[in-house]
């Protein structure tokens, strides 16, 4: 049995797919590209797959991972070319490799933010004024015990580091959030707390790169 | 494809998912080289929708030909809708993301009576004005079909044409006929009296309907080319019917998700209540073999790990022994589900429970629809309590702690003796239980009792029954909870006000257009769903178009009455249904038609071929 991950994209449309349907999705294209894949024994066997981090509903990503088991040889190529054939639009493997680090070393994800708008010098020129603070507050759903409660996070504090760039009809900010199994910054909070009002016509989130705490590629 | 304008909503919706499109297996077509485009609509939501079998056959059909391209359009969720009409973006097939009034034809499958407001709803939302008449030009012509079809004067006045029975052939047929019709420049009344000459066409404008002073029917008049009575459509021959090989896999969770293989069409049992079992006849099965390889193609192509038989009542499936063990060798294997639905008491064989002990152990499911002898036997379920006990012992030691048994209320001739008989027997199967010395330990029983509220349906020998009034049903129901003395039963039943609206609507006029259309207007729309259904509403249409529901639901008609859809032919001899409506309130059953032929009539739509005749 060997253990594999498999790196992909997950693109255009197919951003709205959320965490429990891509895995239903991952499942049936592995079934359908007949990928020697093992299944968990138990009473109710089911295809074992396990995702690096969950993606955030509406957000692009070009690095996203899973890891299965195979349980006879096949290559990596072949395991690639595979799958891509049977999946939809807008989900491509980009890799499929050994893995190096564990899930839990994930510890930073760079996003690519771009943000629609005429006034593309005054947008830059807000997001570096709030994030060149101490404080960017967002609200956000914690638990306190078993009680389910709304609780004030400071988010500059999760911020690892940022660029905006002005362009033509846009300003496109790349920011690398916290990430990972302990705490992990939901991108569309980050903007909400940018709270760039009504001179953003919508924006678009990428998430580019998955970082292990010295900054190194998830792999 | 969807524009970025559309796709600026999906951020402010819930699960956006449903309205992406571009899931596996779907068709996308180069418009260009598209001479006839067909919006196939299901007047429910995504999850819904995305489980009726008939829309995956038509959908792979119409897709198979090079000159045509069927797309899917759902009704968008209530939020959905509101951000559309907010944004002015009109309702649009998921496929190439272009508005419903883009189609040439627009078809809408009516699979229940309570969609019927979604269907105004989505022509409203894609810019298609609502009545027939008020569509002068040819194209999009709205049609519609399914089960519902079998009476459809209450949306008469919204829908061209009506297509009768099984689709896969009218439904060619016709677009054959529509895209001549297009080339040569006719107008909408030419080519609707071409149409219908097409066997199982039905044109509503071509039919005038006159009544009498006290409101019931008094003649239903063809014109034109219409023919008097129009006649069902049906494949003779399932074998070779097209069935598709792919099925579009949904991202998100639908209902029924999962791969379905139909083993027959008809049903050989007649329980005088079920509209399916007289409709859908004469009985034709597929032989086992073409069933177990289109399964296995459908496993294959859509990677579903789940595979269910589909047809009336399974387990009358004469190749049933064989397909369950050829289908289990490569099922299991492949880590892939077999389930079986609606399996009858009577007929559940030790050998196919051993089958089905090596697949996953759900809940047993048993329909005796009544709880006593005397109103089983009126209603023609041909079950005793003898059998319901003996499958239950078998299951119990087989292993199985939960059954769930499904009931009606509101049956012809029905006492509230019948009710307590409900109680009666889930207590019974309760006893059952803990008399098994072998039940595993430490686990208890349960029993579900889900009781429905009967609705006569046309083309059924209940057509001239009048369905009991909501006080009525409440009282059977406090009646049922009373007695009820084990915390191991659990009661579940339906609302009586939706079982009203649907008496009405299953069994009403062309008068009642107009108090759908009403109601539609006040917002009524998703009438299936509790949490949208507003009785008052409808009631105020009701009153507004000077109908009065209980007309339609309560009444009693008499044998010699003309029914709102006595020109509509589905084989059954009106007369055999007045024999059949006689013997229930006699209590007599009638045996199943492998027992002997009750001569319905509906095999001379198949040649006098059925496959209930040996």
């Amino acid at each position: 049995m060997q253990n594999v991950r498999v790196f992909f994209e997950k693109t255009g449309i197919t951003k709205y797919i959320s965490h429990l349907d891509l895995m239903r999705c991952m499942t049936r294209a592995i079934k359908r590209a007949a990928i020697p894949a093992w299944y968990t024994e138990g009473f109710n066997p089911h295809l074992f797959i396990t995702f690096a981090l969950p993606l955030t509903l509406g957000v692009e990503s070009l690095c996203e991972s899973m890891d299965i088991r195979l349980t006879e040889e096949m290559s990596f190529e072949e395991v690639k070319d595979r799958l891509n054939e049977n999946l939809p639009d807008g989900i491509r493997i980009t890799k499929v490799a050994e893995p190096i680090y564990k899930a839990n070393d994930i510890a930073f994800a760079e996003y690519k933010i771009t943000f629609y708008t005429r006034k593309n010098e005054k947008i830059k020129n807000e997001i570096e004024d709030k994030l060149s603070c101490d404080e960017l507050l967002a609200e956000k759903m914690g638990k306190q015990g078993k009680r389910k409660v709304l609780k004030t996070i400071n988010l500059r504090e999760f911020v690892n580091s940022y660029n905006v760039i002005s362009l033509n009809d846009k300003a496109v900010l790349t920011v690398v959030l916290t990430a990972g199994s302990k705490n992990n910054i939901n991108p569309n909070l980050f903007v909400d707390a940018l709270k760039l009002g009504d001179d953003v016509d919508f924006c678009d989130i990428i998430k580019q790169k998955m970082l292990t705490a010295d900054f190194k590629n998830f792999e | 494809m969807l524009s970025k304008k559309q796709e600026s909503l999906l951020q402010k919706v819930q699960k956006p998912a449903r309205y992406i499109g571009g899931e596996v297996n779907s068709v996308v077509k180069d418009k260009s080289k598209i001479k006839f485009r067909y919006a196939f609509c299901f007047p429910d939501n995504y999850e819904i929708g995305m489980s009726h079998l008939g829309m995956k056959i038509l959908y792979s059909l119409v897709n198979e030909r090079e000159d045509a391209w069927c797309e899917r359009v759902f009704a968008p969720w209530v939020d959905m809708e509101e951000e559309m009409r907010k944004n002015n973006v009109p309702l649009f097939a998921l496929e190439s993301g272009d508005s419903l009034s883009e189609f040439d034809m627009i078809g809408f499958t009516l699979q229940y009576e309570l969609s019927y407001t979604n269907i105004l709803n989505m022509l409203d939302l894609g810019g298609v004005p609502i009545k027939s008449k008020d569509r002068k030009n040819l194209t999009p012509l709205v049609v519609a079909g399914g089960p519902c079809a079998c009476n459809p004067e209450p949306i008469a006045d919204f829908i061209d044409l009506f297509m009768l029975g099984e689709g896969e052939e009218v439904t060619n047929e016709l677009i054959d006929l529509l895209e001549k019709h297009k080339e040569m420049g006719s107008d909408k009344y030419e080519f609707l009296c071409e149409a219908a000459k097409i066997q199982g066409v039905y044109v509503p404008s071509l039919y005038d309907v006159s009544y009498n002073a006290d409101g019931t029917v008094k003649n239903i008049a063809n014109k034109a080319t219409a023919p008097k009575r129009v006649k069902k459509r049906i494949i003779g021959d399932l074998n070779k019917v097209y069935y598709p090989d792919k099925f579009v896999v949904p991202f998100i969770d639908v209902v029924h998700d999962r791969a379905v293989c139909e083993i027959f069409r008809g049903c050989i049992r007649g329980c005088r209540f079920c509209q399916a079992g007289f409709i859908y006849r004469p009985i034709r099965e597929k032989n086992y073999g073409t069933a177990n390889r289109q399964a296995k193609r459908l496993c294959d192509s859509t990677g579903y790990d789940e595979i269910s038989l589909c047809s009336l009542s399974t387990s009358d499936y004469t190749g049933i022994d064989k397909l369950i063990p050829e289908m289990f060798s490569w099922a299991l294997k492949e880590n892939i589900n077999v389930s079986l639905p609606s399996l009858r008491v009577d007929n559940f064989s030790d050998e196919l429970m051993d089958e089905l002990k090596k697949i996953r152990r759900s809940g047993l499911t048993f329909a005796p629809e009544a709880g006593t002898q005397r109103l089983r036997d009126a209603i023609n379920k041909n079950v005793t309590e003898e059998e319901v006990i003996s499958t239950c012992e078998k299951a119990f030691v087989g292993g199985w702690t939960a059954v769930k048994l499904y009931f009606m209320m509101g049956l012809p001739t029905e006492t509230l003796d019948d009710i307590a008989g409900i109680a009666e027997l889930a207590q019974k199967v309760v006893d059952l239980y803990y008399s098994n010395p072998g039940k595993p330990k430490g686990k208890g029983v349960t029993v579900s009792i889900s009781v429905a509220s009967f609705v006569p349906k046309p083309h059924t020998p209940f057509q001239w029954e009048p369905q009991d009034t909501m006080d009525m049903l409440v009282e059977k129901q406090k009646h049922l909870l009373s007695s009820v003395h084990s915390k191991k039963i659990q009661v579940s039943w339906h609302q009586s006000p939706t079982s009203f609206l649907e008496g009405v609507l299953a069994r009403g006029d062309r008068k009642i257009c107009d108090v759908i259309y009403s109601a539609w207007k006040k917002g009524c729309k998703f009438d299936s769903w509790d949490e949208f259904f507003d009785f008052d509403k409808w009631m105020e249409a009701f009153d507004e178009c000077g109908v009065n529901p209980s007309f339609y639901a309560n009444r009693k008609r008499e044998y010699d009455e003309i029914l709102p859809w006595d020109h509509l032919d589905y084989g059954i001899r009106k007369d055999f249904l007045i024999d059949e409506n006689k013997k229930a309130h006699m209590s007599v059953t009638t045996p199943n038609c492998r027992q002997k032929c009750a001569a319905c009539g509906a095999a001379k739509l198949n040649g006098g071929k059925c496959d209930a005749k040996r």
